[in-house]
């Protein structure tokens, strides 16, 4: 029993939080980046053999777990990384022929996440990516976007495009189980983590060198009290993060339930620290060179896919738990 | 990561289940006085017999010298087993507190003497820490002991002593060099309750209970071979036992709101709403429930990942204080919900915690997050020593 990163695990995320530091740093979403990870980031992350980390080794993965997943999506959701990086990895579960596995595992062919929207989907993810992921409970479809009509909208969140599309053209693959659902919620949940971490991060750094009436505001009991808050709900979210990435890993019977609690923790832990951080900066927290509301936008968007509060919450209460 | 649990922490857990399945007492603790104190005198009787007391303790000292994990499969077992609970017990200072300050910091003499009576239960002891003036600022204490030959002399009043008419002992802290200032100039005394002079006067709280007391002391004389660490040195000493306590001392409480809040879903299947459905299928209730389901599993993932980790570094780190403010937190939201489920059942209330637990629960919430350090205080420490912001006094 051990719940924390240990071993090489720490190499991994040390890996994880370098390459993406470098690659994506928050700050492009100030230098005028566009959304999403395009296709030269995309080439690098697959050269790196990011997008594959839990995918066998015979599968042309590395063989790793839900466990370096989700460390590896924690240094993505810190510096606001886009979605289609994971959307990217799960659909490297595909086990359609043709090379096609290979092409998403160098990152040669892109993938965004489909989301049903009224009678039609929403896309999540760049327009020219060439498949769309319909992921569900039970397994997933990838559907070939080639000859899909595809209605870009203003995204609120500037790190990933949206679009509507009415349809999504022919299912190439259907890929079965509960799994692709599961790597998504560790996914989605481990970036909401790092996201919370960051939100927290900054505002800690800030109080330390920011004064009001002639102290640093960290000395403040608000600014105190509210930062020891966020502190405890992302400890929370963690704990329970890492606790559902291992149960997924060793294949345990109520891995379902604790994702589920780890995705709804993460939700709530990201959409408090995103909301306190914008609170506490004060004015500077509003303007669009900062980043809390880069942390906001992006928190908002992935608290609502694959698990929204009411979703998580039907599935939870009668769930069973094993020791 | 690894959710294992080793070969060996199996076995633990199987052998303390059947024993807790064969040895657990057939009637309930009593809700109070000395029939409540003697339940928990027998009770730590029967484990100290079967080789089951001190599951915090080294194994020098007569203890079990289990691993934190083990300690947390122990208060898991406890609790399936409904085991008379350890926190609510009256010989949770004795344990939790006094005996690891002893193995600490105590004498040759004091170990030999205190260790295996608080292992038996024969005594109990009780925490003369607080003041009217010194609760959560504990170095504000007033208490004073005058050094006369080989005595001091003690004057003053502590307050919220739990069972402190049951205690045997108390572990009292004091100012005994009086030009001293805050955390300078205090000794910890072990001190005995039979000593002639002192007073117990008990605290009625809003639960209606007289577990808490005040105890004033008129010129009491206390040997000075009482003194558990240095003389003026009892800061250092306190911390001792804080520290221990800030670890392990709420792990049987986070792990009895896993218990509860399964009791509050059964209960909200048979309790009905207005419209003559089930609460359960009140959409309100059963996400309120479910997201305190979700808070209560994040608890333990913190239980267990801190204690894992405490186990390897020998040290506990600190998130303790992170870990009362979600408990609390998360207890007070959990009696607050089933205060609606429960209707009218819920205002009835006569004092006694077996009659209606909910009520008592909810009104317990509030000690909850007061004693042993308030959320407030929770969140400074957290600042100070997790977060590293600048101090705010």
């Amino acid at each position: 029993m051990y719940l924390a990163p240990e071993g090489e695990e720490l190499e991994i995320a040390a890996a994880a939080a370098d390459f993406i530091a470098d690659a994506l740093p928050i700050e492009r979403l100030h230098q005028g980046a566009g959304p999403d990870m395009g296709a030269e980031l995309r080439a690098s992350l697959g050269e790196m053999g990011w997008f594959a980390l839990a995918l066998p080794e015979g599968d042309g993965g590395s063989g790793l777990s839900a466990v370096e997943h989700a460390l590896f999506f924690r240094e993505v959701g810190r510096q606001c990384g886009p979605l289609d990086i994971l959307v990217q990895a799960l659909a490297c579960l595909s086990t359609y022929d043709g090379g096609l596995r290979a092409a998403l595992i160098a990152g040669e062919q892109g993938a965004a996440l489909l989301v049903p929207d009224g009678m039609g989907h929403r896309l999540i993810g760049a327009a020219d990516a060439r498949y769309g992921l319909a992921v569900m409970h039970q397994g997933a479809a990838l559907h070939d976007l080639a000859v899909a009509k595809i209605e870009p909208r203003p995204a609120l969140d500037p790190a990933n495009s949206l679009a509507i599309v009415n349809d999504p053209g022919p299912v190439i693959d259907s890929i079965e189980g509960a799994y692709i659902w599961q790597l998504g919620q560790v996914g989605v949940a481990a970036m909401l983590l790092g996201l919370a971490e960051a939100a927290l991060d900054a505002i800690v750094e800030y109080a330390k060198v920011r004064e009001t009436f002639g102290k640093p505001i960290g000395a403040w009991q608000a600014v105190r009290h509210a930062c020891a808050d966020m502190a405890v709900s992302n400890e929370g979210a963690r704990a329970q993060l890492w606790y559902a990435a291992t149960a997924l890993k060793e294949g345990r019977g109520d891995a379902q339930a604790h994702l589920d609690a780890a995705k709804h923790l993460a939700n709530e832990a990201a959409l408090f620290a995103t909301d306190a951080t914008i609170q506490l900066h004060g004015g500077i927290g509003v303007t669009d060179e900062h980043n809390a509301h880069l942390l906001m936008k992006h928190a908002a968007l992935l608290a609502r896919l694959f698990g929204g509060r009411n979703e998580l919450l039907a599935s939870l209460l009668h769930a069973e738990l094993e020791d | 990561m690894d959710l294992r649990f080793s070969d060996e922490d199996l076995d633990f857990r199987a052998r303390a289940r059947d024993w807790l399945a064969a040895n657990v007492p057939g009637t309930p603790r009593p809700a109070g006085g000395h029939a409540a104190s003697q339940f928990d005198r027998d009770w730590q009787k029967k484990l100290y017999e079967h080789g089951w007391a001190g599951v915090a303790w080294p194994k020098d000292f007569g203890g079990m010298g289990l691993s934190g994990l083990q300690q947390v499969i122990w208060y898991e077992e406890l609790s399936r087993a409904h085991a008379p609970a350890a926190h609510i017990s009256t010989t949770y200072v004795a344990q939790m507190h006094a005996g690891p300050t002893i193995i600490a910091r105590g004498t040759e003499e004091q170990k030999a003497y205190h260790l295996p009576r608080i292992l038996s239960g024969e005594a109990l002891w009780c925490q003369g820490f607080s003041e009217p003036n010194a609760g959560s600022d504990l170095a504000a204490l007033r208490t004073s002991g005058r050094v006369e030959g080989d005595h001091i002399v003690v004057n003053g009043a502590k307050m919220w002593t739990t069972d402190a008419m049951h205690a045997d002992w108390m572990e009292l802290l004091i100012r005994t060099d009086p030009a001293s200032q805050r955390h300078k100039g205090l000794t910890w005394l072990a001190f005995d309750m039979k000593t002639p002079g002192i007073d117990i006067k008990p605290i009625r709280t809003m639960l209606l209970d007289e577990h808490v007391n005040m105890v004033f002391f008129d010129e009491v004389r206390v040997p000075l071979s009482a003194v558990v660490g240095q003389l003026h040195g009892g800061w250092s000493t306190a911390m001792a036992t804080l520290s221990f306590e800030r670890g392990l001392g709420f792990i049987a409480d986070q792990l009895e709101l896993f218990e509860k809040v399964g009791r509050a879903v059964r209960l909200a299947g048979e309790m009905r709403g207005p419209d003559g459905l089930p609460l359960i299928e009140d959409v309100e209730v059963a996400r309120k429930l479910a997201a305190i389901k979700a808070e209560t599993m994040a608890i333990r993932a913190m239980t267990l990942a801190d204690i894992a980790e405490t186990d390897r570094t020998g040290m506990p780190g600190p998130k303790g204080s992170m870990m009362k403010l979600k408990v609390t937190a998360t207890h007070k939201a959990l009696t607050r919900l089933v205060s609606d489920i429960l209707g009218w059942q819920f205002f009835e209330f006569d004092g006694n915690r077996d009659n209606n637990p909910w009520t008592h629960d909810f009104l317990w919430s509030w000690v909850f997050s007061i004693a042993g350090g308030s959320s407030e205080i929770q969140r400074e420490i957290t600042a100070d020593r997790v977060l590293e912001l600048p101090r705010s006094r």
